[in-house]
């Protein structure tokens, strides 16, 4: 066993909200040093990918990308608003093909304006986003991380937690229909320890399920993730919420949301990220055993290049009542793609898992791949779950022998 | 630890950035829509518990089972530390 996992005693995994691959690290792709690629295995832009507007003009994608007050309203990221982002508005149906070509037309249906639909094609080039830029080229960044249904958060988060959405493809509540034990439960069951750490009270969880049950059990707040890392009491599995709204904060302050949600400002959720990475970072035991993973729960809406691949079902169903296109979907293929990274001290510099660029070489990843790798590594495999779980992809292999020195790796400077 | 060469600077976000009269978007609104499911949920298990009535509990398995019932409820107000 390489010396990354004989150390690894903590996995933590921060979920943030609704922002595409192409959107936060495509122009990674458009880096150049020397008159060469300076990442040319990431599957970014290349600055020619397009979408059709509502008039038939072709709109590339822009590196205009703002960190806030550019995507209002939200852009459409329910089920049948995604199908049509994917299909190109193509109607459900036999023959149709997956051509990424529906973005701008769909966010006209919220826009009512040409010139503002455009704006799902923009994109951050990677001076604006110093942190998740950073991490991304200085750890692991996967090319093939998808979200695990074409539809919103809470179905997308039910997969992080439990390995499936139980035939769920929207928002509404999702009750439980078969005994599959949340990530939380097959761990604390086991004896092992595990926490959903929410932002705080105002904020709260977007895991009501587990909320009604285990409140004091598997719950924490953000203040006591940090007095955990510092402390050295951090659970073996942490699950980290950013704050998903704006609200006053203790004395009269202001507290931001960091989700990067939109309309929310993507600066906070980049402030949010490097705080969470210097809280490990600057724990040195903590730091050398533990793994983080960071990764959006869904698209948004905006724009991403890459086709989503099929997958293992997961045994449920959603029925054309619920999909709301006139046509069942079977949990057979993945959402859109996410920014998804592992940091470790073990994971070599600028390393890029490839998606399904490569072929028969690609590693696909979604969100079940969370329950899997924490039951695979923690509990040996030992817990019921379902096939899709069971076949999912362990991101553990990416820790290698060797430990970079605190000179190789980044430290994060925030400006007050 | 780190040194200064390999710090990386994080700007502060614009000033008015902050907004909590911002119309609240459907994850808002869903979760708000969960969180009263959920309260609904401990209601029930609130009515249920004081349905019982304290002098009908004859033996201490009996008592323990109202008084683990009584504390869950009662103990959710925040999170507790985490401890290993």
């Amino acid at each position: 066993m390489p010396a990354g996992l004989d150390n690894l005693k903590h996995i933590v995994v921060l979920m943030m909200e609704n922002r595409s691959f192409d959107h936060m690290l495509g122009g990674l792709s458009m880096v150049m040093e020397n008159g060469q690629k300076k990442y040319p295995q990431i599957n970014g832009l290349t600055g020619t990918e397009s979408n059709p507007d509502t008039n038939g003009a072709i709109v590339n994608v822009q590196p205009n990308a703002k960190f806030q007050s550019q995507l209002d309203p939200d852009p459409d990221h329910h089920y049948p608003g995604v199908d049509r982002q994917i299909f190109g508005g193509a109607p459900p149906g036999s023959g149709r093909v997956p051509n990424m070509q529906g973005f701008v037309k769909d966010y006209f249906t919220q826009t009512n304006d040409v010139n503002r639909s455009h704006n799902v094609m923009s994109y951050f080039t990677p001076d604006k986003l110093p942190v998740l830029s950073t991490l991304a080229t200085q750890f692991a960044l996967f090319n093939g991380w998808f979200s695990s249904i074409p539809g919103p958060t809470i179905c997308n988060r039910a997969f992080a937690h439990y390995g499936t959405s139980f035939g769920q493809v929207g928002m509404d509540l999702f009750y439980i229909k078969d005994p599959i034990p949340s990530i939380y439960e097959r761990m604390v069951q086991a004896g092992h320890t595990a926490k959903i750490y929410y932002y705080d009270q105002q904020s709260s969880t977007m895991e009501i399920v587990n909320l009604l049950k285990n409140q004091p059990q598997i719950f924490g707040s953000f203040s006591q993730f940090i007095g955990d890392c510092r402390g050295g009491t951090l659970p073996e599995y942490s699950f980290v919420e950013p704050c998903y709204n704006d609200h006053p904060g203790p004395g009269g302050g202001e507290v931001l949301a960091s989700d990067q949600h939109p309309d929310h400002n993507v600066q906070e959720g980049e402030r949010f990220i490097a705080v969470i990475y210097n809280a490990i970072r600057t724990n040195p035991d903590l730091w050398k055993s533990t793994a983080l993973l960071i990764v959006y729960d869904e698209h948004g809406g905006i724009y991403d290049h890459v086709v989503p691949p099929q997958v293992t079902p997961d045994g449920y169903f959603a029925d054309p009542g619920n999909t709301g296109t006139g046509e069942t979907f079977n949990f057979d293929r993945l959402g859109i793609r996410v920014p998804a990274i592992l940091v470790s001290p073990y994971i070599p510099r600028g390393t890029v898992v490839p998606g399904t660029e490569a072929g028969a070489n690609a590693r696909i990843f979604e969100h079940a791949c969370i329950p899997g790798t924490i039951t695979n590594f923690f509990l040996k495999g030992d817990a019921k779950r379902t096939v899709r779980e069971r076949n999912s992809s362990s991101f553990l292999d990416l820790l290698t022998d060797q430990m970079r020195p605190d000179s190789d790796v980044p430290f994060f400077h925030l400006g007050g | 630890m780190a040194t200064p060469t390999n710090a990386i600077f994080v700007p502060c976000c614009e000033k008015g950035a902050y907004n909590h009269n911002r119309p609240a978007g459907k994850l808002l609104q869903s979760q708000t829509l969960h969180l009263r499911e959920a309260l609904v949920q401990h209601s029930k298990e609130l009515s249920a518990v004081l349905a019982i009535d304290p002098s009908s509990l004859k033996t201490e398995g009996e008592v323990s089972a109202y008084i683990h019932r009584a504390t869950a409820l009662l103990h959710t107000h925040g999170p507790r530390p985490t401890g290993k």
